[in-house]
């Protein structure tokens, strides 16, 4: 059953000794699929890090180090984000939580290597978000959606602000108070994220989720979603975070992912992680934990079609005979994606604003 | 192999099937196409250069395709897609050839980060490289089109290619894109270049192509050392100015006309830093061909 799908990015990403084996044909389809998923980062830490830059032809090579000198910029430019951010929100009672690509790259975990991220992520407590938009508007951060809707929209029911732009650097910020929708199907109490949060060395200004909370929240983000462009670099986070964690922890780490995922309501979400996780990278998820987590699955008719789903969404489009067949699977997705995250009755007002309300109003403004 | 050297048969089944693989410069792009004007426009305008059928690896897999549904018939589009990904909005299908050329400037841009890139003309002598850095419409491809049919070498009409490891510049030779006046001026100045007929309506008005000179394309491969950074603006009736212009500014101005400089982070400073030292660096108004061509020839290399 659980038969990898065959993708020459996902094996390789698996198993980078592969890259030794790759001729040219099969660079060609790598190089294109990584930089479709914004994965080139990362097969080209692989390809150095596993079988040596002199293993990889010199033209797909370039494109390599071209992926290397992006992903050290991004690092560089998002720790300075994050030394300009010490200072305004030092005055907060607690250190703030990274998420996402900022805490990859502060805690240096393996999935970090390589790896663009557009914006900061930051965790708050939702009572402190005044005080913290307060702060940032001192140092020239600004919200960037000024319409009163979209304003409401992610006030009343986003867990995150509309995301804030610096005057000057132009870089975005998001600042969430929770790791799901309001209106989500589930809702994970964010206290408990906060309260579990870890310090970070070498950044003492900032905390990371604990290493379960950081792979539930990376599974939820990712199932949760309606655009699966990323989704295979987001499902190769969750293999390197569960990895890198199982190594570290070894069977604490385990026991504490499933109790924290059935306490924050986040079992099913968790379960898909995994298990495609597992079906694309082989992701070393031990018999018990994945016994206990597929009583949190869906029953086996939802599954099958879910798992030809989530398949299609997955399979990068380069080079694709199944280009077809993604494309529904996307579509189904997306649908998915906006069930979960609204009940219908607001899905439908949200979408009548966006397509009537919203463009009666720009072309008054033309 | 070359294009010209393809009977046109075999290309329009290489274009048809896996692909027709490009070489221009340092790049590969694999092209698919069933539309005629693109077969044409390669087979005239990228006649010399090397290419072969679609196998092994390509930079860039790139497909200008008929829109399907109504528009094959009604009004019909062309659209381009990169990796299968649709980058355009659709045009009117005879404007698929410079789409493809906006395609192809599109993969480079967006694609090309183990290069340092300007958006500027390369052109270059006994080894050293002019670069003509501006933004759309100062003139740039003009002059870049002047030069080359003046015994210049042509490296490229619209990005120049940094490579960090060695600070020389490459380019890819290919075909110089003209606009609306330019395209006459051109033709005047070079009545022995070949320019393709001019594409209507388009984005940017009448596009036409000029063939880049032979010894250029054969020379493609070969890259240059920056001598001179040159800003050109086309100023009507004014006449020919030459002046230096300090490096702090040459710098600041140079970076807002880099497709990566923010990506690339300290290697594109460093780099561009050193391009600065090494080179002089001009602001230049012309306006007639010849006295501007004239002007540049006479420019002298700073020392190694």
């Amino acid at each position: 059953m659980n038969r990898r799908p065959a993708d020459p990015l996902s094996a390789v990403l698996a198993q980078p000794r592969l890259l030794a084996g790759l001729d040219l044909a099969g660079w060609d389809v790598v190089v294109r699929r990584a930089r479709e998923t914004a994965l080139l980062g990362a097969v080209a830490h692989l390809a150095r890090e596993s079988v040596g830059w002199d293993a990889v032809p010199e033209r797909p090579r370039r494109h390599l180090s071209g992926a290397r000198r992006v992903a050290r910029g991004n690092a560089l430019a998002l720790a300075w984000e994050l030394e300009c951010l010490e200072e305004p929100l030092s005055r907060l009672d607690a250190a703030p939580v990274l998420l996402k690509g900022a805490a990859y790259v502060a805690a240096g975990l393996p999935n970090a290597a390589g790896r663009i991220a557009n914006d900061v992520d930051l965790l708050f407590p939702r009572d402190r978000l005044p005080r913290v938009e307060s702060l940032l508007g001192w140092k020239g951060w600004v919200s960037s959606h000024l319409d009163a809707y979209d304003q409401r929209y992610y006030r009343r029911w986003m867990h995150e602000l509309p995301p804030m732009r610096h005057a000057r650097r132009g870089s975005t910020l998001d600042i969430h108070h929770n790791i799901v929708p309001e209106t989500f199907a589930v809702h994970p109490d964010p206290a408990r994220l906060l309260e579990q949060a870890v310090p970070v060395p070498g950044w003492p200004a900032y905390r990371v989720l604990c290493p379960a909370h950081m792979v539930l929240h990376a599974a939820a983000h990712l199932f949760s979603e309606t655009e699966w462009d990323l989704a295979l670099r987001d499902l190769y986070d969750i293999h390197c975070l569960a990895g890198c964690f199982a190594a570290r922890d070894g069977e604490q780490f385990w026991l504490h992912l499933l109790e924290e995922a059935e306490a924050l309501d986040l079992g099913r979400l968790l379960f898909y992680a995994l298990r495609h996780a597992a079906r694309r990278f082989a992701t070393p998820v031990p018999d018990e934990a994945a016994a206990r987590l597929r009583l949190a699955g869906p029953g086996p008719l939802r599954l099958a079609v879910l798992d030809a789903a989530f398949d299609g969404g997955f399979r990068p489009r380069a080079a694709s005979s199944t280009g077809g067949r993604d494309a529904v699977a996307r579509g189904v997705l997306f649908l998915r994606g906006h069930w979960l995250k609204m009940p219908p009755w607001l899905l439908a007002r949200h979408l009548f604003h966006k397509a009537i309300l919203a463009r009666a109003k720009d072309r008054d403004g033309e | 192999m070359t294009v010209g050297e393809l009977d046109a048969g075999r290309l329009r089944g290489a274009l048809a099937g896996e692909g027709l693989d490009l070489e221009t410069g340092p790049f590969v792009t694999r092209i698919r196409s069933t539309l005629d004007s693109v077969r044409r426009g390669l087979q005239t305008l990228y006649a010399d250069f090397p290419a072969a059928e679609g196998s092994g690896f390509a930079d860039f897999h790139v497909r200008v395709a008929a829109s399907g549904g109504v528009r094959r018939w009604f009004r019909p589009q062309a659209r381009f897609f990169v990796d299968g990904r649709s980058i355009f909005k659709p045009l009117a299908r005879h404007q698929a050839f410079p789409m493809l050329e906006w395609g192809l400037n599109w993969c480079v841009a967006g694609y090309a980060h183990h290069y340092v890139m300007f958006h500027a003309a390369v052109v270059a002598k006994r080894g050293r490289a002019a670069l003509l850095a501006a933004p759309p419409g100062a003139g740039k491809s003009t002059l870049c089109a002047a030069l080359v049919s003046r015994g210049w070498r042509l490296l490229s009409d619209e990005t120049a290619l940094l490579d960090p490891e060695t600070g020389l510049v490459h380019g890819m030779a290919r075909p110089v894109s003209l606009k609306n006046e330019s395209i006459d001026a051109v033709r005047a100045f070079a009545p022995d270049a070949f320019i393709s007929p001019p594409c209507r309506d388009t984005v940017k008005g009448a596009v036409a192509h000029m063939r880049p000179p032979a010894d250029s394309v054969a020379r493609m491969r070969e890259p240059a050392r920056p001598a001179w950074l040159i800003f050109p603006r086309f100023e009507p009736g004014a006449a020919t100015r030459l002046s230096f212009r300090d490096k702090g500014s040459a710098f600041m101005r140079l970076v807002t006309q880099s497709f990566n400089y923010a990506a690339l982070g300290r290697t594109a400073f460093e780099r561009t830093a050193d391009l600065l030292e090494r080179s002089r660096t001009y602001d230049f108004v012309y306006s007639r061909l010849d006295d501007a061509v004239e002007t540049l020839g006479r420019i002298e290399p700073p020392a190694r």
